[in-house]
């Protein structure tokens, strides 16, 4: 029979009490229901607890007999209410205990200090805590005393402060040039907790810098990148995980820093091994593997030989994944499919694509985002485009559902996979017509948002390639005039226009040659170029093929034709030699 | 995709592909979209026969080398419908491919053999035979030579009575599109000619309709 504490009405009763032995009771009842109960922690949160606790903190005496206990107690609690439930954190800083808890780094309490270091640190592992500003001299220098401290609470505290708040290139610049690296590097000597607290740092330092990167690479020379290459053969996963995180990101900087590529296939090794660990280790593998992976041939080919795709797709087999496996794997598998077409077969031929499509109905919003971003990477191939495996019903269906999904981000993933599948070489589109998908991408080139816009354009031109005149036609009908010319604004779009004159005029025996273009100094860029290039692409592809094709440009007294023109006006002077073509001249192939 | 027998003929002669020589533009004919077509010769000493070929170019990556595309014979006798392959092909550019091929059960002699049949290789026959022409500069060469190997049927069956197990020695020529190309495979009959020509395909003229992969 499990012991029963006193009631939460009673503990916060006491919380409230005058005698400090009942008080520091309370709070002490109160830390030990609380801690790693999430439940518990929502119900005290909801009946105030929280406030009363920050004013304890506040109130407490450290000079008197129990004033100590109380702050320890209290900043304990504190904490424990903000380890891993962001409402808790919500309620320790809508409480004022943030700057109270600050402040205790400084007493003379060794024991105040640690706890006032450790619930602070429960806090910067929230994004919800305060950014640190790491451009204040004071709050620098107060940061590295914290990493310099003999004391691990404190050295862990500034870790996490660096984790939380290093986010852009300046912060990672500024820490750079004030000694943080080194700092944090002489840490990986200490315990486990400030070694992988420490390395999580550098990385966050490191990542997407390739200016901080090179002032690494030659510190304590070399010896610092030394020491992290021997920390991927760390007998705890997290630590390797966190040390091939590094090398990750000094590697994916300049190619000159790991040039072995033996040092490569360690990596890929080592982050495939770590799949087996079934917690977060396994999970973050799954996202490192793609950052190491992303945009690379070369390493991508390293990964194909290490049966990296087998290797993911045993995992996937396994029906119980977490949501943030599933969608790690899914973007290792578009990482490693992005450019290698040897990986793509290989990724049909292990039929991972029934679960893909499987996932793309999945609960989670960030598990389809990945779905649908492997199965863009895996259709990125003419030759499967070719074979019409794509072009089925239960994936045309699942992805014009998805269109219409409330996160945008799904959205756009979707987008990018139907811009792929839609190139089936086929004049008939029949299929995706079927499913409603035009009435869809058309609804999208009119969305507010630029990326949906974008995409749903770039679908539209694609699927118009070598279309035949009835899908051309529908796309027309439902696109309207008026939408096409509106979509088409901007400048610095020259070629897309003289290629679009190619196709209207060569029909109508009429030759143009560009002889020079001319861009005016005082060029203006339009705030969504992107999606008017797409939109005459779109226009280009329309208009090519037969004589009927070409007169969608002169549709409603020629708006098209009008808003291609006044655009390019305003953009360019474009000396064009117009010459009336005799019957059964070829025009001339023009140079690109 | 020759019938799938076995003849052992005497390599018949061939005429010249082209002889014209091109102002240095590449590749606008060599785009994606843009459809050929013409014949292949699949004589044999039994009789005389040829078949009408449609070529359309898929795709290109002229960085790797690479291009794709589907081809499709009509009038193919042992077939109810014209049989469409896809097929990839190698560009030599001797950076990513030499004239030497390496598999496909060619030999550097089968190589320069097949090779000398186009009349625009023969300026690059002494340096080939050194070095498979690994250290000529062919970017402002008014021809492009390439290797095309079908990989799959596309609309019929592989017991469709045709085989795709060879592959096709091309020469492109730059200046009016023309493909001249021989059908290699040991076990097929030697020397098959494959004679296309640019199409605007029901087009008045050529146009540039495009897509890009995301």
């Amino acid at each position: 029979m499990p012991a029963t504490g006193p009631s939460y009405d009673l503990i916060l009763h006491r919380l409230a009490s005058s005698d400090c032995e009942i008080k520091l009771k309370a709070i002490r009842e109160l830390k030990n229901q609380i801690i790693g109960n999430r439940t518990k922690k929502l119900s005290y949160i909801k009946l105030g607890a929280v406030p009363v606790l920050a004013a304890v903190l506040a109130d407490a005496d450290a000079d008197s007999a129990s004033g100590p206990s109380l702050i320890v107690q209290s900043a304990a609690a504190l904490g424990s209410f903000a380890c891993g439930v962001d409402a808790g954190v919500r309620a320790v800083l809508d409480a004022g205990a943030f700057p109270h808890l600050s402040k205790l780094l400084s007493a003379s309490d060794d024991k105040v200090v640690d706890a006032a270091a450790r619930s602070l640190r429960m806090i910067y592992q929230s994004k919800l805590a305060p950014k640190y500003d790491f451009f204040k001299e004071q709050d620098m220098g107060f940061l590295l005393s914290l990493l310099k401290n003999g004391n691990e609470n404190l050295t862990g505290l500034g870790a996490s402060i660096i984790i939380h708040s290093c986010q852009t290139s300046d912060e990672q610049n500024v820490l750079c040039c004030a000694g943080a690296l080194e700092n944090l590097i002489s840490l990986l000597d200490g315990s486990l907790s400030q070694r992988d607290s420490s390395l999580e740092s550098i990385a966050a330092i490191l990542k997407n810098n390739p200016e901080v990167v090179s002032k690494f690479v030659d510190l304590q020379n070399r010896r610092a990148l030394s020491s992290i290459i021997e920390l991927t053969k760390d007998r705890y996963s997290r630590t390797r995980l966190l040390a091939c995180l590094c090398l990750i990101y000094v590697q994916n900087s300049s190619s000159c820093y790991l040039q072995d590529t033996g040092t490569k296939t360690k990596l890929i090794n080592i982050l495939l091994e770590l799949l087996d660990d079934s917690d977060h280790v396994g999970d973050n593998a799954c996202f490192a593997f793609s950052t190491l992976v992303a945009e690379r041939e070369d390493v991508q080919k390293l990964a194909f030989e290490a049966n990296a795709i087998d290797k993911f797709n045993n995992h996937l087999q396994n029906c119980a994944l977490h949501p943030k496996r599933l969608e790690g794997i899914f973007l290792a598998l578009a990482a490693l499919c992005s450019k290698l077409e040897c990986s793509r077969s290989k990724f049909l031929s292990l039929q991972v694509l029934n679960i893909l499509v499987d996932a793309l109905a999945y609960d989670d919003a960030n598990v389809r985002t990945a779905a649908c971003i492997c199965l863009k990477s895996v259709s990125r191939s003419v030759k499967n485009l070719s074979a019409g495996y794509f072009m089925n019903e239960r994936i045309i269906a699942s992805l014009v559902r998805l269109l219409s999904d409330l996160s945008t981000s799904v959205q756009v993933a979707a987008l990018g996979a139907i811009s792929n599948i839609v190139i089936n070489f086929t004049p008939q589109k029949s299929r995706f017509m079927q499913c409603g998908g035009i009435k869809e991408l058309v609804q999208l080139t009119k969305s507010m948002d630029s990326s949906l816009r974008l995409n749903a354009v770039w679908a539209l031109r694609n699927m118009v390639f070598l279309a035949d005149k009835m899908c051309k036609e529908r796309i027309f009908m439902e696109l309207t005039v008026s939408s096409v010319a509106s979509l088409i604004c901007g400048n610095g779009l020259h070629c897309q226009f003289l290629f679009f004159l190619i196709n209207w005029c060569v029909p109508k025996k009429v030759i143009i040659v560009p002889k020079k273009v001319i861009i005016d100094s005082g060029y203006t860029a339009d705030p969504e170029p992107s999606v008017q290039e797409q939109a005459l692409a779109l226009v280009r592809n329309l208009v090519d093929g037969c004589i009927d094709c070409v007169e969608y440009a002169f549709a409603e007294d020629g708006i098209i034709l009008d808003a291609v023109g006044k655009q390019l006006q305003k953009s360019s002077k474009i000396d064009i030699g117009i010459q009336k073509n005799g019957d059964g001249m070829v025009p001339e192939p023009l140079h690109e | 995709m020759p019938v799938r027998v076995l003849e052992n003929t005497a390599p018949s002669q061939v005429s010249g592909a082209n002889s014209g020589r091109s102002s240095g533009q590449s590749c606008s004919l060599l785009g994606v979209g843009q459809a050929f077509s013409g014949t292949q010769n699949v004589s044999s000493v039994q009789k005389d026969e040829a078949w009408r070929v449609n070529v359309r170019i898929q795709g290109c990556d002229l960085e790797h080398g690479y291009l794709c595309g589907t081809m499709e014979a009509l009038n193919v006798p042992m077939a109810d419908t014209p049989v469409v392959t896809f097929w990839e092909g190698e560009i030599v550019d001797t950076k990513n491919y030499t004239f030497f091929t390496g598999k496909w059960e060619a030999t550097p002699e089968d190589d320069i053999r097949h090779w000398s049949k186009f009349p625009s290789f023969s300026p690059l026959l002494v340096q080939v035979e050194v070095d498979g022409g690994k250290s000529l500069d062919l970017s402002n060469y008014p021809y492009i030579f390439m290797r095309w190997k079908e990989q799959y049927f596309v609309n019929v069956g592989t017991d469709c009575g045709l085989t795709i197990a060879g592959f096709y020695y091309i020469c492109f020529s730059c200046s009016d599109g023309s493909i001249s190309g021989f059908y290699y495979d040991p076990n097929s009959s030697p020397y098959q000619k494959l004679e296309l020509k640019s199409t605007n395909d029901g087009r008045s003229g050529f146009s540039f309709s495009s897509y890009e992969l995301q």
